[in-house]
Protein backbone atom coordinates (compact mmCIF):
# COMPACT_ATOMS: atom_id res chain seq x y z
CA UNK A 1 0.00 0.00 0.00
CA UNK A 2 2.96 2.45 1.01
CA UNK A 3 4.37 1.67 -2.77
CA UNK A 4 1.40 2.59 -4.45
CA UNK A 5 -0.07 5.57 -2.17
CA UNK A 6 3.18 6.79 -0.54
CA UNK A 7 4.20 9.72 -3.11
CA UNK A 8 0.23 11.08 -2.80
CA UNK A 9 -0.07 10.56 0.85
CA UNK A 10 3.56 12.23 1.29
CA UNK A 11 2.47 15.26 -0.61
CA UNK A 12 -1.03 15.44 0.92
CA UNK A 13 0.79 15.60 4.37
CA UNK A 14 3.54 17.65 3.07
CA UNK A 15 1.01 20.34 1.87
CA UNK A 16 -1.04 20.11 5.29
CA UNK A 17 1.65 20.64 6.96
CA UNK A 18 2.60 24.25 5.04
CA UNK A 19 -1.09 25.19 5.76
CA UNK A 20 -0.57 24.27 9.02
CA UNK A 21 2.59 26.15 9.52
CA UNK A 22 1.34 28.99 7.65
CA UNK A 23 -1.00 28.99 9.83
CA UNK A 24 0.94 29.44 13.02
CA UNK A 25 3.42 31.58 10.95
CA UNK A 26 0.58 34.36 11.06
CA UNK A 27 -0.44 33.31 14.19
CA UNK A 28 3.07 33.75 15.72
CA UNK A 29 3.67 37.11 14.66
CA UNK A 30 6.67 38.10 16.60
CA UNK A 31 7.87 41.97 16.33
CA UNK A 32 10.79 40.93 17.33
CA UNK A 33 12.19 39.83 13.92
CA UNK A 34 10.10 42.49 12.32
CA UNK A 35 8.71 42.29 8.66
CA UNK A 36 11.20 39.60 8.64
CA UNK A 37 9.11 37.00 9.99
CA UNK A 38 6.31 36.45 8.09
CA UNK A 39 7.51 37.91 5.19
CA UNK A 40 6.06 35.31 2.90
CA UNK A 41 2.60 35.49 3.86
CA UNK A 42 2.77 38.64 5.62
CA UNK A 43 1.12 39.81 8.73
CA UNK A 44 -2.87 38.93 9.71
CA UNK A 45 -5.27 41.60 9.86
CA UNK A 46 -6.06 41.54 13.38
CA UNK A 47 -2.71 41.36 14.78
CA UNK A 48 -1.63 43.43 17.85
CA UNK A 49 1.76 44.79 17.28
CA UNK A 50 3.55 45.25 20.50
CA UNK A 51 5.51 48.56 20.33
CA UNK A 52 8.54 47.92 21.25
CA UNK A 53 9.83 49.60 24.62
CA UNK A 54 13.04 51.92 24.83
CA UNK A 55 15.20 50.48 27.72
CA UNK A 56 14.51 52.82 30.94
CA UNK A 57 17.91 54.73 31.26
CA UNK A 58 17.99 54.22 34.78
CA UNK A 59 19.11 50.93 34.48
CA UNK A 60 22.11 51.60 32.88
CA UNK A 61 23.69 54.29 36.03
CA UNK A 62 26.09 51.90 37.53
CA UNK A 63 25.40 53.44 41.46
CA UNK A 64 21.79 53.12 41.08
CA UNK A 65 20.46 49.19 41.50
CA UNK A 66 17.63 48.74 39.40
CA UNK A 67 14.25 48.02 40.49
CA UNK A 68 12.85 45.56 38.28
CA UNK A 69 14.76 43.73 35.48
CA UNK A 70 12.03 42.20 32.94
CA UNK A 71 12.96 40.32 30.06
CA UNK A 72 10.49 41.10 27.32
CA UNK A 73 8.78 37.74 25.41
CA UNK A 74 10.39 37.21 22.14
CA UNK A 75 7.32 35.73 20.95
CA UNK A 76 5.07 38.93 21.47
CA UNK A 77 1.52 38.58 21.35
CA UNK A 78 -0.60 35.71 19.58
CA UNK A 79 -2.12 37.09 16.44
CA UNK A 80 -5.46 36.28 14.73
CA UNK A 81 -5.24 33.09 13.82
CA UNK A 82 -6.41 33.04 9.61
CA UNK A 83 -6.64 29.48 8.00
CA UNK A 84 -7.71 31.23 5.18
CA UNK A 85 -4.70 33.30 4.76
CA UNK A 86 -2.77 30.64 5.43
CA UNK A 87 -4.12 28.81 2.22
CA UNK A 88 -4.32 31.50 0.60
CA UNK A 89 -0.48 31.64 1.25
CA UNK A 90 -0.11 27.94 0.45
CA UNK A 91 -2.25 28.60 -3.37
CA UNK A 92 -0.19 31.31 -3.81
CA UNK A 93 3.65 31.20 -2.68
CA UNK A 94 3.46 27.45 -2.60
CA UNK A 95 2.48 26.72 -5.97
CA UNK A 96 4.34 29.14 -6.99
CA UNK A 97 7.53 27.99 -5.58
CA UNK A 98 6.44 24.36 -7.01
CA UNK A 99 5.61 25.54 -10.54
CA UNK A 100 9.00 27.40 -10.43
CA UNK A 101 10.94 24.08 -9.65
CA UNK A 102 8.79 22.16 -12.14
CA UNK A 103 10.03 24.48 -14.64
CA UNK A 104 13.65 24.77 -14.21
CA UNK A 105 13.88 20.87 -14.10
CA UNK A 106 12.01 20.85 -17.40
CA UNK A 107 14.15 23.41 -19.03
CA UNK A 108 17.65 21.63 -17.71
CA UNK A 109 16.77 18.55 -16.75
CA UNK A 110 20.70 17.05 -17.75
CA UNK A 111 22.07 20.63 -15.84
CA UNK A 112 19.65 19.47 -12.88
CA UNK A 113 20.62 15.65 -12.45
CA UNK A 114 24.52 17.27 -12.52
CA UNK A 115 23.72 19.85 -9.91
CA UNK A 116 21.80 17.09 -7.80
CA UNK A 117 24.40 14.36 -7.88
CA UNK A 118 27.07 16.68 -6.89
CA UNK A 119 24.85 18.13 -3.69
CA UNK A 120 24.14 14.09 -3.00
CA UNK A 121 28.12 13.66 -3.45
CA UNK A 122 30.49 13.68 -0.23
CA UNK A 123 30.30 16.80 1.44
CA UNK A 124 27.81 17.89 -1.29
CA UNK A 125 25.42 20.29 1.05
CA UNK A 126 28.45 21.78 2.67
CA UNK A 127 30.19 22.69 -0.12
CA UNK A 128 27.15 24.15 -1.49
CA UNK A 129 26.34 26.22 1.58
CA UNK A 130 30.29 27.12 1.92
CA UNK A 131 29.92 28.76 -1.80
CA UNK A 132 26.73 30.19 -1.20
CA UNK A 133 28.17 31.95 1.64
CA UNK A 134 30.67 33.14 -0.96
CA UNK A 135 29.07 33.60 -4.06
CA UNK A 136 26.41 36.00 -1.26
CA UNK A 137 29.06 37.73 -0.59
CA UNK A 138 30.65 37.94 -4.31
CA UNK A 139 27.32 39.32 -5.56
CA UNK A 140 27.47 41.57 -2.40
CA UNK A 141 30.73 43.14 -3.02
CA UNK A 142 30.50 43.64 -6.52
CA UNK A 143 26.68 45.18 -6.17
CA UNK A 144 28.38 47.33 -3.71
CA UNK A 145 31.55 48.11 -5.97
CA UNK A 146 29.06 49.13 -8.85
CA UNK A 147 27.01 51.26 -6.89
CA UNK A 148 29.66 53.80 -6.45
CA UNK A 149 30.63 54.27 -10.55
CA UNK A 150 28.07 56.13 -12.82
CA UNK A 151 29.10 53.62 -15.92
CA UNK A 152 28.29 50.68 -14.50
CA UNK A 153 25.47 51.63 -12.48
CA UNK A 154 22.75 50.03 -14.89
CA UNK A 155 24.39 46.27 -14.38
CA UNK A 156 23.30 45.85 -10.84
CA UNK A 157 19.85 44.83 -11.87
CA UNK A 158 21.61 42.41 -13.92
CA UNK A 159 23.77 41.25 -11.56
CA UNK A 160 20.66 40.54 -9.02
CA UNK A 161 18.89 39.47 -11.69
CA UNK A 162 21.25 36.56 -12.56
CA UNK A 163 21.92 35.83 -9.28
CA UNK A 164 18.36 35.44 -8.21
CA UNK A 165 17.91 33.33 -11.47
CA UNK A 166 20.79 31.06 -10.25
CA UNK A 167 19.49 30.73 -6.99
CA UNK A 168 16.06 29.43 -8.29
CA UNK A 169 17.91 26.92 -10.16
CA UNK A 170 19.80 25.84 -6.86
CA UNK A 171 16.60 25.91 -5.28
CA UNK A 172 14.60 23.51 -7.69
CA UNK A 173 17.43 20.98 -7.66
CA UNK A 174 17.66 20.92 -3.96
CA UNK A 175 13.97 20.41 -4.12
CA UNK A 176 14.77 17.41 -6.25
CA UNK A 177 17.32 16.05 -3.94
CA UNK A 178 15.19 16.63 -0.85
CA UNK A 179 12.35 14.68 -2.72
CA UNK A 180 15.01 11.57 -3.54
CA UNK A 181 15.97 11.63 -0.39
CA UNK A 182 12.47 11.21 0.99
CA UNK A 183 11.98 8.43 -1.81
CA UNK A 184 15.11 6.93 -0.06
CA UNK A 185 14.26 7.44 3.42
CA UNK A 186 11.03 6.69 3.46
CA UNK A 187 11.41 3.48 1.22
CA UNK A 188 8.91 5.07 -1.11
CA UNK A 189 8.21 3.19 -5.06
CA UNK A 190 9.44 4.51 -8.13
CA UNK A 191 7.66 7.34 -9.25
CA UNK A 192 7.99 10.31 -11.66
CA UNK A 193 11.12 12.37 -11.18
CA UNK A 194 8.69 15.49 -11.26
CA UNK A 195 6.99 13.92 -8.18
CA UNK A 196 9.53 13.76 -5.92
CA UNK A 197 10.66 17.23 -7.14
CA UNK A 198 6.91 18.52 -5.60
CA UNK A 199 7.79 16.75 -2.39
CA UNK A 200 11.02 18.60 -2.66
CA UNK A 201 9.52 22.05 -2.86
CA UNK A 202 6.58 21.38 -0.54
CA UNK A 203 9.43 21.05 2.12
CA UNK A 204 11.11 23.76 0.70
CA UNK A 205 7.88 25.52 1.41
CA UNK A 206 7.17 24.48 5.02
CA UNK A 207 10.84 25.19 5.84
CA UNK A 208 9.73 28.96 5.12
CA UNK A 209 6.81 28.93 6.48
CA UNK A 210 8.35 28.09 10.50
CA UNK A 211 7.52 30.89 12.69
CA UNK A 212 10.44 32.39 13.45
CA UNK A 213 13.24 30.58 11.72
CA UNK A 214 11.36 30.33 8.21
CA UNK A 215 13.23 33.77 6.67
CA UNK A 216 16.64 32.16 8.10
CA UNK A 217 15.73 28.47 6.35
CA UNK A 218 14.54 29.89 3.27
CA UNK A 219 17.90 32.31 3.30
CA UNK A 220 19.67 29.36 4.24
CA UNK A 221 17.67 27.47 1.22
CA UNK A 222 18.56 30.23 -1.26
CA UNK A 223 22.13 30.39 -0.18
CA UNK A 224 22.57 26.55 -0.76
CA UNK A 225 21.18 26.53 -4.30
CA UNK A 226 23.47 29.73 -5.56
CA UNK A 227 26.41 27.56 -3.93
CA UNK A 228 25.48 24.42 -5.63
CA UNK A 229 24.40 26.44 -8.60
CA UNK A 230 28.11 28.40 -8.70
CA UNK A 231 29.90 25.52 -7.79
CA UNK A 232 28.83 23.37 -10.61
CA UNK A 233 28.53 26.32 -13.11
CA UNK A 234 24.70 26.06 -13.67
CA UNK A 235 24.67 22.29 -13.48
CA UNK A 236 27.55 21.78 -16.37
CA UNK A 237 29.12 18.48 -16.70
CA UNK A 238 32.76 19.80 -17.00
CA UNK A 239 32.48 21.83 -13.59
CA UNK A 240 35.21 24.84 -13.50
CA UNK A 241 38.50 24.83 -15.95
CA UNK A 242 40.85 27.33 -17.40
CA UNK A 243 41.73 24.24 -20.04
CA UNK A 244 39.87 25.73 -22.70
CA UNK A 245 42.22 28.74 -22.34
CA UNK A 246 45.03 27.17 -22.21
CA UNK A 247 45.76 25.80 -26.15
CA UNK B 1 35.94 -36.32 -35.51
CA UNK B 2 33.84 -35.09 -38.72
CA UNK B 3 35.60 -32.64 -41.36
CA UNK B 4 34.62 -29.27 -40.54
CA UNK B 5 33.05 -26.78 -42.51
CA UNK B 6 34.68 -23.81 -44.28
CA UNK B 7 32.59 -21.41 -42.69
CA UNK B 8 32.68 -23.17 -39.27
CA UNK B 9 36.43 -22.97 -38.89
CA UNK B 10 36.41 -19.16 -39.71
CA UNK B 11 33.70 -18.72 -36.91
CA UNK B 12 37.30 -20.42 -34.84
CA UNK B 13 39.74 -18.76 -36.36
CA UNK B 14 40.00 -16.24 -33.61
CA UNK B 15 40.13 -18.33 -31.01
CA UNK B 16 42.45 -20.50 -33.11
CA UNK B 17 44.96 -18.06 -33.56
CA UNK B 18 44.85 -16.68 -29.95
CA UNK B 19 45.02 -20.41 -28.22
CA UNK B 20 41.58 -20.11 -26.50
CA UNK B 21 40.51 -23.18 -28.53
CA UNK B 22 43.38 -25.09 -27.93
CA UNK B 23 42.67 -24.59 -24.10
CA UNK B 24 39.15 -25.39 -24.21
CA UNK B 25 38.46 -27.72 -27.17
CA UNK B 26 41.92 -29.29 -27.88
CA UNK B 27 39.81 -31.92 -30.84
CA UNK B 28 38.26 -28.93 -32.22
CA UNK B 29 41.52 -27.14 -32.35
CA UNK B 30 43.27 -30.08 -34.30
CA UNK B 31 40.18 -30.63 -36.32
CA UNK B 32 40.73 -26.65 -37.10
CA UNK B 33 44.57 -27.47 -37.95
CA UNK B 34 43.53 -30.44 -40.03
CA UNK B 35 41.74 -28.16 -42.59
CA UNK B 36 44.11 -25.57 -42.61
CA UNK B 37 46.24 -28.43 -44.18
CA UNK B 38 43.64 -29.28 -46.67
CA UNK B 39 42.18 -25.78 -47.26
CA UNK B 40 43.80 -22.88 -49.52
CA UNK B 41 41.56 -20.06 -48.48
CA UNK B 42 41.40 -20.90 -44.87
CA UNK B 43 44.77 -21.35 -44.75
CA UNK B 44 45.23 -17.81 -46.47
CA UNK B 45 42.70 -16.78 -44.06
CA UNK B 46 44.87 -17.89 -40.93
CA UNK B 47 47.57 -16.47 -41.76
CA UNK B 48 45.89 -13.24 -42.47
CA UNK B 49 44.48 -13.66 -38.66
CA UNK B 50 48.45 -14.92 -37.48
CA UNK B 51 50.00 -11.71 -38.81
CA UNK B 52 47.56 -8.80 -37.86
CA UNK B 53 48.51 -9.21 -33.85
CA UNK B 54 51.99 -9.37 -34.90
CA UNK B 55 51.59 -6.41 -37.09
CA UNK B 56 49.61 -4.45 -34.19
CA UNK B 57 52.31 -5.54 -32.01
CA UNK B 58 54.83 -4.01 -34.09
CA UNK B 59 53.41 -0.79 -33.74
CA UNK B 60 54.84 1.71 -31.60
CA UNK B 61 52.80 3.60 -29.05
CA UNK B 62 52.35 7.63 -29.12
CA UNK B 63 54.32 9.02 -26.85
CA UNK B 64 51.79 10.88 -23.99
CA UNK B 65 51.81 14.32 -23.27
CA UNK B 66 54.59 15.66 -20.86
CA UNK B 67 52.14 16.51 -18.33
CA UNK B 68 49.94 13.40 -18.53
CA UNK B 69 51.48 11.90 -15.05
CA UNK B 70 52.09 15.07 -13.15
CA UNK B 71 47.94 15.61 -14.15
CA UNK B 72 47.10 12.00 -13.45
CA UNK B 73 49.25 12.42 -9.88
CA UNK B 74 47.62 15.94 -9.17
CA UNK B 75 43.94 14.91 -9.95
CA UNK B 76 43.94 11.60 -7.75
CA UNK B 77 46.47 13.04 -4.68
CA UNK B 78 44.78 14.34 -1.85
CA UNK B 79 44.24 17.97 -1.12
CA UNK B 80 44.33 18.51 2.29
CA UNK B 81 45.93 21.98 2.00
CA UNK B 82 43.35 23.18 -0.71
CA UNK B 83 40.56 21.76 1.53
CA UNK B 84 41.44 23.12 4.66
CA UNK B 85 41.91 26.47 2.92
CA UNK B 86 38.38 26.38 1.26
CA UNK B 87 36.96 26.08 4.60
CA UNK B 88 39.23 28.42 6.63
CA UNK B 89 38.53 31.58 3.99
CA UNK B 90 35.11 31.63 6.09
CA UNK B 91 37.07 33.00 8.49
CA UNK B 92 38.52 36.09 7.00
CA UNK B 93 35.28 36.79 5.21
CA UNK B 94 33.42 37.00 8.13
CA UNK B 95 35.92 39.24 9.76
CA UNK B 96 35.65 41.38 6.93
CA UNK B 97 31.59 41.42 6.61
CA UNK B 98 31.40 42.07 10.31
CA UNK B 99 34.06 45.19 9.35
CA UNK B 100 31.87 46.49 6.89
CA UNK B 101 28.62 46.17 9.20
CA UNK B 102 30.29 48.05 11.70
CA UNK B 103 32.06 50.65 9.48
CA UNK B 104 28.10 51.49 7.90
CA UNK B 105 26.63 51.38 10.95
CA UNK B 106 24.86 48.30 10.93
CA UNK B 107 21.83 46.59 8.57
CA UNK B 108 20.54 50.28 8.28
CA UNK B 109 24.07 51.57 6.79
CA UNK B 110 23.63 48.70 4.30
CA UNK B 111 20.11 49.63 3.28
CA UNK B 112 20.61 53.50 2.98
CA UNK B 113 23.62 52.32 0.57
CA UNK B 114 20.79 49.76 -1.55
CA UNK B 115 18.35 52.72 -1.28
CA UNK B 116 20.95 55.36 -2.35
CA UNK B 117 21.76 53.21 -5.41
CA UNK B 118 18.11 52.25 -6.25
CA UNK B 119 17.41 55.83 -6.62
CA UNK B 120 20.33 56.57 -8.53
CA UNK B 121 19.31 53.88 -10.73
CA UNK B 122 15.83 55.58 -11.25
CA UNK B 123 17.62 59.02 -11.61
CA UNK B 124 19.48 57.47 -14.25
CA UNK B 125 16.60 56.18 -16.02
CA UNK B 126 15.16 59.83 -16.04
CA UNK B 127 18.61 60.79 -17.37
CA UNK B 128 17.82 58.29 -20.40
CA UNK B 129 14.44 59.88 -20.74
CA UNK B 130 15.77 63.28 -21.16
CA UNK B 131 13.90 63.87 -17.82
CA UNK B 132 16.37 64.44 -15.07
CA UNK B 133 19.75 65.20 -14.69
CA UNK B 134 22.63 63.09 -14.58
CA UNK B 135 22.37 61.65 -10.98
CA UNK B 136 25.67 62.49 -8.77
CA UNK B 137 26.92 59.25 -7.39
CA UNK B 138 28.42 59.04 -4.00
CA UNK B 139 31.98 59.80 -3.24
CA UNK B 140 33.57 56.44 -2.21
CA UNK B 141 35.36 56.01 1.08
CA UNK B 142 38.79 54.87 0.34
CA UNK B 143 38.36 52.32 3.30
CA UNK B 144 34.98 50.98 2.22
CA UNK B 145 36.01 50.51 -1.37
CA UNK B 146 39.43 48.82 -0.07
CA UNK B 147 37.36 46.46 2.19
CA UNK B 148 34.80 45.95 -0.60
CA UNK B 149 37.27 44.75 -2.82
CA UNK B 150 39.13 42.60 -0.53
CA UNK B 151 36.05 40.90 0.49
CA UNK B 152 35.06 40.33 -3.55
CA UNK B 153 38.58 38.96 -4.25
CA UNK B 154 38.78 36.44 -1.52
CA UNK B 155 35.12 35.83 -2.49
CA UNK B 156 36.12 34.68 -5.67
CA UNK B 157 38.77 32.67 -4.77
CA UNK B 158 36.75 30.82 -1.95
CA UNK B 159 34.54 30.25 -4.26
CA UNK B 160 37.83 28.39 -7.48
CA UNK B 161 39.02 26.51 -4.21
CA UNK B 162 35.40 25.44 -3.45
CA UNK B 163 34.74 24.53 -7.81
CA UNK B 164 37.73 22.49 -7.11
CA UNK B 165 36.67 20.59 -4.12
CA UNK B 166 33.84 19.81 -5.64
CA UNK B 167 34.73 18.46 -8.75
CA UNK B 168 36.95 16.40 -5.95
CA UNK B 169 34.14 14.95 -4.48
CA UNK B 170 31.92 13.90 -7.75
CA UNK B 171 30.03 11.03 -7.40
CA UNK B 172 30.35 8.71 -10.77
CA UNK B 173 27.08 8.81 -12.78
CA UNK B 174 26.63 5.24 -12.99
CA UNK B 175 27.07 4.82 -9.36
CA UNK B 176 23.74 6.78 -8.56
CA UNK B 177 21.84 5.70 -12.01
CA UNK B 178 21.97 1.98 -10.17
CA UNK B 179 21.56 3.10 -6.93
Amino acid sequence: MLRRWGWPMLVAVLAALGVLLAIADTALYGPTLGPYATFLIGPSQGVNFVPRQSPDSGRFIKNRFPEKVSFGSPFGRLGTVSPLQALRAFLSNGAGLVLLALAVLLLFPNRARVAVQRLEGRHGIEIALAAGVAAFLLAIGAVALLRFTLIFLAVIPFVILIAGAVALFGIACIALALGRLLQRRLHLGPAHPLVAAVAGALVVFDLAVIPYLGAVALAAVAIAGLGLAAVTRFGSETGWSFGDLDW
Amino acid sequence: MNALACARVRVLLEPYVDGDLAHNDPETARAVGDHLVTCADCRRQHQQAVSLPFRMKALRSPAPRATLVAGVMGSIAPQPQAARAAWGLLVPEALLGAFILWYVSGLDGLTALASGAWSNLQGLAFWGSGTAPLPNVPVADVLLLGAFITLTAIAAYHLSLLAKLDQSAIPRFTEHRGA
